[in-house]
């Protein structure tokens, strides 16, 4: 039976616990065997991209620590979290610092959550009936620093009663960009504008996106618009079963 | 000497003018071509793209092709260079028949200007991006492609090139080289194309051919 | 907009852009980068041709004194005369002393975004010369007295209606909101001043160290009237320019121009080796270059930073990124804007004077993607950012101290687990009663969802009730 470690991420800790308990709902039915490390904090994303990489290491420490206890691969909901981990922790800790082995131990088992269900357990369909119009937003991170260009749309095809359409601009920025979206406010406002004129122009209910970060700006954008398009995270797509018995 | 700029770039290097260059990286292989009439027709096809008017032409119809151009284009004046193929060809006498006043090459730029037509020689075709170029010397004048609001180049089939390699590995020794892809543009206006903004407005390529 | 800025406020700028820029600035870069973009599906190549690029322009960097070195030789043999400037103050002295050698009254100027750098145009005025823009867009912003919106089409910012009243009031005549007819009206009035100018002053977009070439890819025809009417030509470059040989040209004029505009070739490159051979060949007598510093040789002791020394100046990067797009190119606060600016002006100022500018990005790294020499542009934003956050070998931090302690605490906070919690809790109660700074600067964008961080929680009982 895989085994896997829950990272939750401090975003959707604080904002997202229902996407946190689908998240686990979902791979325990995937038949996987779940570990939470509670000393987990944060990736230390927000600390390291505002330019802060001597205070990042602290708190990458801790991440080190916390899921070091266990062997087990490490699982998150986050593209951009996964990613601070998988590609700047080496940065962090090169060769030659007492935490590079395991940096390196730590860096080479850690997925994206999508990328885990499609890419390691192999599954596609996981049961989920949604019968909406659904467009999908590219997030920067996952699609670009994890480069994980199909896996989404893969778990979103699979989905029973779902209509896809296309989102002009699927690529483009959100505005979110962490503490952008609080240093600028008014730039990521035109950014967030931009994509719910275009989420709404795309006919959809429901616009996905696989980052709580996105989700969070762009569900923001939405209601600030009164727009009735919903906003979810893709596990809450994969861990619908509207209208089933 | 010293120059500063040079020994603060070397200070940055940590270099010293004894320092070794190692080889530059190393280029792809350059384009093949194809048969010429599929070259001539990939040329034509681009530079119709680009708003420039090219054809085939058999030296026994120029006179009647220049007729025309001349009549369309209303050119009062113009200037050519002397080089062998608009010599073979006869253009001047063909212009002076028609009534055009020919100004000399080497006129000063304020003749130059008024001269509707600028008729030169294409020294090398590329295909791919509908690319003319010519050489510039005493006998060539850079002023003849770029003053006249028509330039009219001839050039023939063996001045295909597949690829800027070839143009390049013949041409570097020159002193002066342009290359011209299509009519003189501009879109700095909301983004709206329009033609002839300094450069001519009109730009013909003739192929000849037999 | 000349001359060095003092400090780039990027959040003042932008806390009130006018709408019409954005919306300009968003026709202009939907068909520039869509024309990029049909360019590169058209070249199964291009990936690879970016890799050799980005592997030429790394060698040239690192060598670059010894193609300076080559260059500088081929040039004079050619009959070029070369002058190396280490400083903005000393490019525009140089260009001064050699325009005033030759009794120059006006001068004719194509597009040089390294005289925009140096603030040539009021160096020359200071001196009694007249630098009339000709590059059309340039012209325009030189008549309405702005800096230029963007790095290849400076005007994009105005409409047509407002280009037609500059032109109307400022050259006096009567002037049609209509592109064609404006253009010809440009193209009368600056024929006139490209014949009578007494010297041409242009950039270069590459020096071609084998044979001493400057190139020149243009489209206007202004360029190349610049380099043929006037007795006397002056190129202003940066040394970044430099390519060690004309092969290595076959690669990036295939990039350039798509990468630019989405054309395939733009209309006018020239390949100049030196003044002319014979007066009867016409072009200028007399050719001189300035290779300019300016701060490039502090850049490349940084191995990390001196990437920006790459860029070839197509502003794809620009014409991609939604920050640009949003805000257009006055809210870099200098002649270079978009992602290739936040990290050039840090760079070449000093770090305080530009310290916003690497932060006016959301990393998203569309810029990177489109470079045609891969330059790692999100990288080197946030290593721009390290250096205003924490300082390096190269500059103190200039973030203001309260943001560091700020992000001192958040480390502490973020690194011990019962100090985590504890802050998860705190934020549950006082956000229920207020909404505390900085989150009041998400929330007069838009709404925040609320606090719930029971996960934990659920786990644990979940754990204990499986007991």
């Amino acid at each position: 039976m895989p085994k896997a470690q829950l990272f939750i991420t401090c975003l959707a800790d604080q904002f997202y616990t229902k996407t946190l308990q689908n998240m686990t709902e979902l791979l325990e039915r995937l038949g996987v065997e779940l570990v939470f490390p509670p000393e987990q904090t944060c990736c230390g994303q927000p600390l390291f991209n505002n330019g802060f990489e001597d205070k990042t290491r602290a708190v990458a420490r801790n991440f080190l620590r916390s899921f070091g206890q266990s062997d087990a691969p490490i699982v998150g909901p986050s593209g951009s979290c996964v990613g601070m981990v998988k590609h700047h922790y080496l940065e962090l800790f090169p060769e030659g610092t007492p935490e590079h082995e395991q940096a390196l131990d730590i860096t080479s088992r850690i997925y994206e959550f999508t990328e885990y269900v499609v890419n390691v357990l192999k599954e596609t369909d996981l049961g989920a009936v949604y019968p909406h119009k659904v467009t999908y937003h590219a997030s920067c991170h996952y699609l670009r620093e994890m480069g994980l260009k199909t896996e989404a749309k893969t778990l979103i095809n699979a989905v029973q009663g779902l209509e896809f359409v296309q989102l002009h601009e699927e690529e483009t920025c959100c505005g979110f960009g962490g503490a952008f979206s609080v240093t600028y406010p008014e730039v990521s406002g035109s950014m967030v504008g931009n994509k719910v004129k275009n989420i709404i122009a795309s006919g959809a209910e429901t616009v996905i996106t696989t980052e709580p970060g996105c989700l969070m700006n762009i569900a923001g954008g939405l209601r600030k618009s009164e727009s009735p398009i919903r906003a979810m995270h893709i596990i809450d797509l994969l861990a619908t079963k509207e209208g089933a018995a | 000497m010293t120059n500063p700029v040079l020994e603060n770039i070397r200070r940055s290097l940590g270099r010293t003018d004894r320092s070794p260059v190692g080889l530059r990286p190393a280029i792809y292989t350059p384009r093949q071509p194809q048969t010429v009439d599929a070259e001539l027709s990939l040329f034509f096809d681009e530079l119709q793209k680009l708003a420039g008017v090219g054809a085939v032409v058999n030296p026994a119809d120029i006179a009647a092709k220049l007729k025309e151009l001349v009549e369309t284009q209303e050119i009062k004046k113009a200037t050519l260079w002397h080089t062998p193929l608009i010599g073979k060809l006869g253009i001047e006498e063909m212009l002076r028949s028609l009534g055009v006043e020919l100004v000399p090459e080497n006129a000063p730029k304020t003749e130059l200007a008024h001269c509707d037509l600028g008729v030169t020689e294409a020294d090398y075709i590329l295909p791919e991006t509908g690319t003319i170029v010519l050489h510039a010397s005493a006998e060539m004048p850079r002023a003849t492609s770029l003053l006249p609001r028509v330039h009219l180049a001839l050039t023939t089939p063996d001045m295909l090139r597949p690829d800027l390699h070839q143009v390049f590995a013949e041409g570097k020794g020159n002193s002066y080289m342009v290359f011209i892809s299509g009519p003189s543009r501009t879109a700095d206006i909301e983004l709206t194309t329009a033609l002839g903004v300094h450069g001519p407005k009109d730009l013909y390529v003739w192929m000849v051919r037999k | 907009m000349s001359g060095r800025p003092v400090y780039v406020d990027f959040a003042g700028y932008t806390e009130n852009v006018p709408p019409s820029i954005p919306a300009a600035v968003q026709l202009a870069t939907a068909r520039l980068a869509g024309g990029r973009a049909a360019r590169v599906a058209e070249l199964p190549e291009w990936e690879e041709l970016r890799q050799i690029a980005s592997d030429i322009r790394a060698h040239t960097i690192q060598h670059m004194d010894a193609y300076l070195t080559k260059f500088e030789q081929n040039f004079t043999a050619a009959g070029g005369q070369i002058h190396f400037a280490a400083t903005d103050k000393d490019a525009c002295q140089i260009v001064t002393d050699i325009a005033k050698e030759h009794g120059v009254k006006t001068a004719v100027k194509s597009k040089s975004m390294a005289t925009e750098e140096i603030g040539l145009n009021d160096a020359l005025a200071k001196a009694g010369i007249q630098a009339i823009e000709t590059d059309l867009g340039e012209y325009i912003i030189q008549l309405a007295g702005t800096g230029p919106s963007h790095i290849l089409a400076p005007a994009v910012h105005l409409k047509k209606e407002e280009i037609a009243d500059i032109f109307t009031e400022k050259l006096g005549v009567d002037a049609p909101p209509d592109p064609q007819q404006l253009t010809r009206i440009a193209r009368e009035t600056l024929r006139a001043e490209f014949l009578k100018a007494d010297m041409g002053i242009s950039g270069g977009n590459f020096l071609i160290a084998e044979t001493g070439t400057l190139v020149m890819v243009t489209n206007e025809g202004n360029g190349r009237m610049v380099s043929t009417m006037p007795e006397l030509q002056v190129a202003i470059v940066g040394f970044d320019k430099i390519i060690p040989d004309w092969e290595s040209l076959t690669i990036f004029l295939k990039l350039l121009a798509r990468s630019a505009t989405g054309q395939k070739m733009s209309t006018y490159t020239q390949f100049i080796t030196g003044p002319r051979r014979s007066d009867d060949e016409g072009g200028p007598k007399e050719f001189h270059i300035v290779i300019i510093d300016n701060g490039r040789s502090k850049i490349l002791k940084d191995p990390v930073g001196r990437d920006v020394l790459k860029c070839i100046r197509c502003s794809a990067c620009a014409n991609n990124c939604p920050v640009y797009q949003n805000v257009g190119g006055f809210a870099y606060g200098w002649f270079i804007s978009g992602p290739i600016g936040a990290i050039y002006t840090p760079q070449i100022l000093d770090t305080q004077a530009a310290r916003e500018l690497p932060f006016a990005s959301t990393l998203c790294g569309a810029c990177g993607d489109v470079c045609p020499v891969k330059i790692p542009i999100p990288d080197i934003l946030r290593h721009l950012r390290r250096r205003v956050a924490e300082g390096d070998e190269f500059a103190e931090p200039s973030m203001p101290a309260s943001i560091r302690a700020a992000a001192g605490v958040t480390s502490f906070a973020l690194s011990q687990a019962w100090l985590y919690r504890l802050g998860s809790k705190i934020l549950l109660t006082v956000t229920s009663i207020i909404q505390p700074y900085p989150l009041t600067r998400w929330t007069k964008i838009r709404p925040l969802p609320a606090f719930s961080a029971k996960f934990r929680g659920w786990w644990k009982s979940r754990k204990d009730g499986a007991k």
